[in-house]
């Protein structure tokens, strides 16, 4: 039995059109994977309905074996975190301390507990020296910062990015993929939610969706090389595995040369 | 005569009285045509703040714009009695996410909500709204759509019709491609070139992504702690040894380009900016 479990999974906003159209995935514990898709193809939807902001029309959800339904969905999230995209709309802190405790409080963390653990986390995103610092004050990777030290103060097994480093400069967006890495290394399931080839290639696995389905699931290095199905979803290949594919249709360049550009687009 | 900064500080004030320049000392100026510009730079290093001066939605704490000849400063606007109506015509702002802002039953009346304001009549506003629908890429049959039941691409290109449907002679745009993906993405850099090409206006586009600075723009404006630190050609900027202290990434295409001459000693005809024109050069140098 895999961590996470979807079978048959369908939902629909108001409209007819399915948002996810009968999905079956499983994830296994300590996986990092990537749902790769263009916009509406239903991956912020599918995050949504992993930690019951949704709930599916049909279909069922497995978390650690326990099926998601109204009962179950507190305990769900105390094992899986979400970060979103917008750094503005989750900070619900009137400063950086508060915003971390807010999880905490929800899970009843004893409170000298609870602030050695502000304390831990705030300190692992390099947010120590801003814990009295107001929402104002800070700048939006500073924010996703603080969002994410929320996450890991509630020790969550499963963490997931939903297109977390949209909305962050270039600086702002290596420090979140480096977190993901991290994290990963010490254990946790991270699930990457992009539309960004860049960003999935760093994950083990890529699961691509097309219009609410599952197109491709696999090994990153097998789905990065597959252009027809990028190009069926809208999405680029990476631009040393373009050239490479160039090269191999003109027959140009040596073996050197490609096998460089092959390593170029493992690290994204 | 397009828009001038001289000498241009602005302070926020915060609660606690202290203040934050958010721009120190500015001074540049951008034509009314012809112009490309990117305007990058760190999360809050003074982006969004300078693009605000640019159709006098700020006014400077020190110094003056100059917007189309009219003079922006805390004494010309003192006491309100300053037009600045005419100014916000010419000078279209995009915001960030500005596909939040739509609100009316139809597209078409949404994009026709803008020149209406300033005077247009219902009939004229309707056949901007059929232009400027085209001009972002978009068939008429959606002026009679929901603006809401669009995709977030669809409502970029609506709203930014809204702006255009003022036909304003300089295009503001606060980061227009963020959150799309690449499909999205590159469809919209087309429509804003196509503008830049064909109606001849200045485009400013506020962008975090090197790709599309090195791609499209001919000038670029670089801000770092409310300092204006570069003003020139991306290529140039790029090729500067102290670029990556200012956490700037390189653009795909000419990291690619160096990584490739340098270790498999080739060297390219040209500095290719686009995929396409990589593509081309490697083809032409390894035949």
């Amino acid at each position: 039995m895999s961590f996470i479990e979807m079978e048959n999974v369908t939902f629909s906003y108001r409209s007819e059109d399915k948002a996810i159209d009968d999905v079956t995935l499983s994830i296994e514990e300590g996986e990092w994977v990537s749902i790769l898709g263009h916009n509406g193809s239903g991956k912020s939807t599918l995050s949504k309905l992993l930690v019951g902001l949704l709930k599916a029309q049909a279909g069922t959800i497995r978390v650690d074996g326990i099926v998601l339904d109204e009962a179950t969905v507190h305990d769900v999230r105390e094992r899986i975190g979400i970060v979103f995209q917008n750094p503005d709309n989750q900070f619900v802190g009137v400063n950086v301390r508060d915003d971390i405790a807010f999880g905490l409080e929800n899970l009843q963390v004893p409170r000298k507990e609870m602030i050695e653990r502000i304390e831990t986390y705030a300190k692992k995103v390099d947010m120590f020296e801003f814990l009295n610092k107001e929402p104002q004050q800070l700048s939006g990777g500073q924010k996703q910062r603080v969002a994410i030290a929320g996450i890991l103060a509630m020790r969550t097994d499963v963490i997931i990015f939903d297109e977390a480093t949209a909305m962050l400069d270039p600086k702002g967006k290596r420090r979140v993929l480096e977190y993901m890495r991290q994290l990963n290394e010490e254990g946790t399931t991270v699930i990457t939610i992009t539309h960004e080839m860049k960003e999935a290639v760093l994950s083990d696995r890529i699961v691509v969706l097309k219009d609410g389905a599952v197109l491709k699931d696999g090994p990153s290095k097998d789905i990065l090389k597959d252009r027809e199905t990028l190009e069926q979803s809208n999405l680029e290949l990476l631009l040393p595995l373009e050239v490479m594919h160039r090269l191999e249709e003109k027959s140009l360049g040596d073996e050197r040369i490609k096998e460089h550009l092959w390593a170029l687009s493992l690290n994204g | 005569m397009g828009i001038e900064f001289e000498r241009v500080n602005y302070q926020y004030t915060g609660i606690d009285e202290k203040g934050y320049l958010a721009l120190a000392d500015v001074n540049l100026s951008i034509e009314k045509t012809g112009e490309f510009v990117a305007l990058i730079g760190e999360t809050g290093s003074g982006k969004t703040t300078l693009a605000q001066h640019m159709n006098a939605l700020l006014t400077p704490s020190e110094g003056r714009v100059r917007i189309f000849g009219l003079k922006i400063s805390k004494e010309t606007v003192k006491g309100g009695k300053l037009r600045l109506n005419p100014i916000r015509q010419q000078v279209g702002l995009v915001f960030q996410f500005p596909e939040y802002q739509l609100f009316e039953e139809t597209v078409e009346k949404d994009i026709a909500f803008g020149p209406k304001n300033f005077g247009v009549s219902d009939a004229e506003a309707k056949e901007r709204a059929k232009k400027a629908i085209r001009s972002v890429g978009l068939d008429e049959s959606y002026l009679e759509r929901s603006p809401f039941n669009l995709s977030g691409g669809e409502k970029k290109r609506v709203s930014i019709a809204g702006i255009l449907a003022m036909e304003p002679d300089v295009l503001i745009l606060d980061e227009p491609t963020s959150g799309l993906d690449p499909l999205g993405r590159n469809g919209l850099l087309e429509v804003f070139s196509r503008i830049h090409r064909e109606l001849d206006k200045s485009v400013v586009i506020i962008t975090h992504d090197m790709n599309t600075v090195y791609e499209y723009a001919n000038r670029v404006l670089v801000m770092r702690e409310g300092l204006l630190v570069y003003d020139g050609d991306p290529l140039k900027l790029f090729s500067r040894r102290n670029v990556e202290n200012w956490n700037l990434n390189m653009p795909d295409v000419l990291k690619l380009q160096r990584e490739l001459e340098e270790r498999f000693s080739l060297t390219l005809n040209t500095w290719p900016r686009s995929r396409g024109e990589l593509l081309k050069a490697l083809e032409e140098v390894l035949s």
